[in-house]
Order: C-alpha cells, then structure tokens, then sequence
C-alpha cells in the first residue's frame, strides 16, 4: 500500500504453551499517532518488541516500514523505541547518554538532544539514577527521537510517571510530533493517557487486535443503544458489547453507515473510553469462552 | 560502541588494574628475596658439607613466612582467573539483562551481533592482556620453589605457571559471560562459574592432566628408597603402587598375601619368628622377605621434559572450552528474544 508503516498479518508469539500474541492482524498508517491499548497482559509489549525486532514471531508475518523487523543497523536506524521500564544507564550521567548515542547512531542530533534537555532543566552531570522518573522519561524519550527515527514505538512510557510528568512527558511528545514526519504507537492500559494526542486506536486483549481503525470512523460507526430487554434491535447491527438487565438492555453497537433502528431503541453516542471498553470485554469474553 | 563499553567498564578495568599491581608490588620483592635466599644457601652448602651441618636445604630458603607468601602466589595465579570471569565476564552482559540497557543498545542504529562481538572482544582482550602479565609475575616468582622443591610439575605449580594462567583467564571469562546470557542475572551467574571453576580444579588434576601422554612406568624393589631413586626429578608422579607376584595391586599393609613367615615378622615390627637378633635390621628383612616372595613396587610417571608438551595441550584444551563457551553465548545472545 505505501501508506502503511506496520503492516502484520496472523502476528503470533508463544511462550511454551501460553499464546501471549496470537492471529494479530494490525496496520498503521504513516503519520497517525496511534494508541495501543488492552489490559495488562494483552500482549501490547510483545507487539511492541516484535515490531522493533527485539523478539522474534512464532507465526505470522510483520512489515515495519516496508522491511522485516530484524537486529540490523539498516532496519534499527529508521525506529526509535521506548523500552517499558525506560531503561538507561544507571551509572552514566545525561551527558555519556547523548555521547552515546551519538557513537551509535549514524544519524544522531547532537544539537537537538542538548537543546531540548537544556530546555528542560535535566541535569547533565548527574548519574541518571539520580534523576526523577519523569527526568529519566524524558532523556530516554528525547534520545529515541535524537536518531530521527521515522516511527517511534512508546511502550507504557507513562504508566510509573505522576500525573505532572505524565503531562509533561505527553508534551514534549506532541511537540516533537508537530515537527512531521513521525508515526507514533504507544502503549497504555489507560487510554485516558493517549486520547488527548491520538487519532487511531488498537485495542488489543488476550493477544488479538479486536480493533485497529481511525478513532473518527470508530466514533462515527458505533452507537449505545438502550431498549426494552425482551426485544432485539434490528438486524445488521454487530453488538460488541450488551448489559441486559431486567427491564432494558444497553448495547454498544457497530452500525456501519446505517443509523435507522425501531423506534423502542434509544441512540446515544458513545464517547470512544466507552467503545474501547466494550471491545476489552468482548476479549475478555471470548477468552473466557474459550476455555 | 567501543566508546560505550570503555565509559561502561573503565571503572572495572581499573579495579583489575590495580589489583595487578597490587600483586606485582608483592610479588617482585619476594621473588628477588627467595631467589637470593636461595644463592646464599648454595653457597652456605659448600662450607656446612663438609662440617656435615648443614639445616635442611628447604627451610634454608623458604624461612619465615615462606609458606604463607607461597599461597599468596598460588592464589593469585588459580583465583585471579576466576575472579575475572566473576566481575568481568559475568556482569559483563548478565547487568545489561537485569537492567533492562540492553533493550536500549539493541535498537540504536547498530545491529546485535556487532554489539556482542564488540563486547566479547573487549572482554578477551582484557584477559589475554591480564593473564600475559600475571604469569610473568607468577612463572619468574616461582623459579625459587622450582629449583628446591623440584614441583613444577605438580598439579598447583603448574597452573601458575606458564601458559596456564592465560588459558585459565580467557576460559573463565568467557564462562562468566556465557553463564552471564544464559541466566540474565549477575549472581547466578556468579555461583555457576564458581562451581565450574571447582568443578575444573578437581577434574583436570585428578582424571585428565595425569593421561595427556601415556604414562612411564618403572618397578623397583620393595625398598622406599628404590623406587624414588628410579623417578627422575621434577616429574609428575602419577602411582606408586606394590604388587604382588600375581600382578594384582597390594592395598592392605598388613600384606595378607605375602607367605606366612613375612606376615609374622610384619605382625611382630621386624623381629624375625625365631627370636635372633643377629643380621640385619628389622625392617630390612622384612623387605628381604617381600623382595623373595615377589613383591615389587610400579611407578607411573610423567618425565619433566614432557612439561612444555602437557602445558600446550592443557592450553590447548583450555582454548577449546573458550571457543565453545564463546559460541554457546553467541547462540544464546542472537538466538534468544530480548
């Protein structure tokens, strides 16, 4: 297509029996900011490493900006990647961490890492140990876009943050992504944390992608239906999620472009924590049916 | 990547540095001390041979604190080895595991492989480097106790001792860093190479180094003196066994095989059964006995010239285990998932 950064189809991993990723079919398109959600243990962070190459898939096939995610410097220079427990070196100061990666990186920007961390008063001759998490976030995210990557894969980069340097954190992304030219997943059981700066959503629960769409056509194609319990709404409504209680039932449904329904049924728009919700249910579900 | 691993381990470097000179700052004055203990003792010998005085040669030499400065020197040519394999090789990359840096490393613009042949290289290098000195330190000190106790060949002195820290260095450290990938965590790590290494230090002495070449095997009488005086010096002594006529190997020194008339003279400390107390020596009739009756003693041995051959094939195996530890962390590092 050219138009896709990450392209996989039936992505599957295996640890001994357990199936952490299994048929995950996702596609992101270049330029979106995607948002990654599931519950803890979707298999988000095993996405994520198959993706930049750190992990290998037992099954399926991957596509990371045109090319088969591997360990090599041709594939590795294009992606910058945020570990999930944002890992630096203890010992070495900001400084040794920008010299790093300016000796490992062919296409590193000196310039803009000492500006921006400058910018935001990070020590430079302190061991990054003793920094503050949101410091540590925030010298770990600034070099993974020092190497000018084209995509750059987040994996909960937020999750350990307070809610300062979570905004924070959130800020310095937003205004690196206005410069163009990135696409962006990232990772959150929280989607409260990616709302404000995505526009395409993956929601991912035991290991499959239930939706992977432009968060508009997500709000525009589902509907909250409430109606009478012991009646169905019309037909052609896929139902991702129903609450039936004695004298009504809520539906959150997947219309299409169809908006007509019997009139017993009341439409609300759902706001998308609800959909995603919904969709993590349906998971939970099927994994419960499964079984 | 070369400018990474040096700012990561500049400091462990240092610590090794330091630790080699502490070694050569102890090593260097000892080593001239004995070796002119050791000239003054010849010289005294020429005067107290003839006055038939002279102190045994030995404790001539080694005076004082001799034997604790002889384990001193011991344990820096057998433990420094594994001390690097267990702060340098081990952390070297189990650390990167545990602290999640190699996530990190693995997606700057460099591949892993080159990332791991760098840091293994460094790793052995080091090693290379740090064995070449601590055996010049170690073989020059251990000229002294060469010359009077004529052991070079045993199993301590050897490992100290020309080629055998070199190898035992680099085996060791790439151990530790094997262990280091396959556990992800530094302590593991540690203990597995430390059971390795004693693993090591019993099997190759005991079962291995003895059987490089096929042993030399003389028979002597039943005499202590007659079989010693068939082993040439500096040797590996490997057996010294008695047999019996029937060729079957005498444990019990009580010698139930020998004819009833040794037996009793065993039985009684040498007197012989008929009570006289003419000719020779108790003990030398017991021997007489056992000599007639057929008893003989059999060494096998390892002559000294055979020395440099058994150090390169020691070093030679040595090298071997290296490359295969080196391979397995290969395998594990690029095979395995992050």
């Amino acid at each position: 297509m050219g138009v896709t950064a990450i392209q996989t189809k039936g992505l599957g991993k295996r640890y001994g029996s357990f199936w952490a990723l299994e048929n995950c079919d996702i596609s992101v398109p270049v330029g979106s900011v995607s948002a990654l959600v599931g519950p803890n243990g979707a298999g988000k962070s095993t996405l994520l490493k198959i993706l930049v190459g750190l992990s290998r898939a037992n099954a399926g096939h991957g596509e990371v900006l045109g090319k088969v995610p591997e360990q090599s410097k041709e594939f590795l220079s294009d992606i910058g990647y945020l570990a999930q427990e944002i890992p630096l070196y203890k010992s070495l100061d900001t400084e040794s961490h920008i010299k790093m990666g300016k000796h490992m990186n062919k296409r590193f920007d000196e310039e803009f890492i000492s500006k921006r961390l400058g910018d935001l008063k990070i020590p430079f001759k302190k061991p990054v140990a003793k920094l503050s998490g949101g410091q540590r976030a925030q010298v770990a995210l600034a070099l993974a876009l020092a190497k000018k990557p084209k995509l750059l894969l987040l994996d909960e980069p937020v999750a350990a943050l307070d809610p300062l340097a979570r905004h924070d954190f959130l800020t310095s992304l937003a205004q690196a992504m206005s410069e163009g030219g990135l696409t962006v997943v990232m990772s959150s059981h929280l989607l409260s944390d990616l709302e404000r700066i995505s526009d395409h959503v993956i929601v991912l629960t035991s290991g499959k992608a239930q939706l992977c769409e432009d968060i508009e056509a997500v709000l525009r194609e589902h509907k909250l239906l409430v109606g009478p319990s012991d009646k169905e709404p019309d037909d052609g409504f896929e139902v991702i999620h129903g609450t039936r209680a004695a004298r009504q039932s809520t539906l959150l449904v997947r219309t299409g472009d169809k908006v007509k329904t019997s009139p017993d049924w009341q439409v609300h728009e759902p706001n998308i924590e609800e959909i995603i919700l919904a969709y993590m249910g349906q998971g939970r579900d099927l994994n419960g049916g499964s079984k | 990547m070369n400018w990474l691993i040096w700012r990561q381990y500049r400091k462990t470097f240092m610590i090794f540095g330091i630790l080699l000179l502490a070694i050569a700052a102890f090593i260097i004055p000892t080593s001239v001390h004995y070796w002119h203990a050791y000239q003054h003792a010849l010289a005294n010998a020429k005067f107290c041979r003839v006055a038939n005085t002279c102190p045994p040669f030995d404790s001539q030499v080694f005076a004082g604190h001799a034997s604790l400065v002889r384990h001193l020197v011991l344990a820096a040519g057998i433990l420094v080895p594994l001390l690097l394999g267990l702060f340098l090789g081990s952390p070297l990359i189990a650390k990167e595991y545990a602290d999640g840096t190699n996530n990190l490393a693995w997606t700057q613009s460099i591949s892993r492989r080159k990332w791991l042949v760098t840091k293994l290289v460094w790793a052995l290098g080091f090693a290379l480097l740090y064995g070449i000195i601590l055996t010049l330190l170690t073989t020059w000190w251990s000229r002294t106790s060469n010359v009077v106790y004529a052991d070079k060949f045993s199993s301590n002195q050897f490992d100290i001792q020309g080629l055998m820290p070199v190898a035992a260095s680099l085996l060791f450290t790439g151990v530790g860093f094997m262990f280091g990938a396959w556990f992800r965590k530094t302590l593991p790590a540690l203990g597995v190479t430390i059971g390795v290494f004693i693993a090591l230090q019993i099997a190759f002495p005991n079962y291995i180094q003895p059987y490089y070449m096929t042993p030399v095997t003389v028979t002597a009488g039943m005499s202590p003196n007659a079989i010693n005086d068939k082993i040439p010096q500096d040797s590996l002594i490997i057996s010294i066994n008695v047999v019996a006529k029937n060729g079957k190997i005498v444990t019990n020194n009580l010698f139930p095989e020998a004819p009833l008339r040794c037996q009793k003279m065993i039985q009684l400390g040498g007197v012989p059964p008929n009570g006289t107390t003419k000719g020779p020596g108790p003990s030398t009739q017991i021997i007489t006995c056992l000599n007639k009756a057929g008893f003989h003693q059999v060494a096998e041995y390892q002559p000294a010239y055979r020395y440099w051959d058994f150090q390169r094939i020691e070093f030679g195996i040595y090298l071997g285990l290296t490359a295969l530890v080196t391979a397995v962390t290969y395998g594990l590092v690029l095979r395995r998932d992050a």
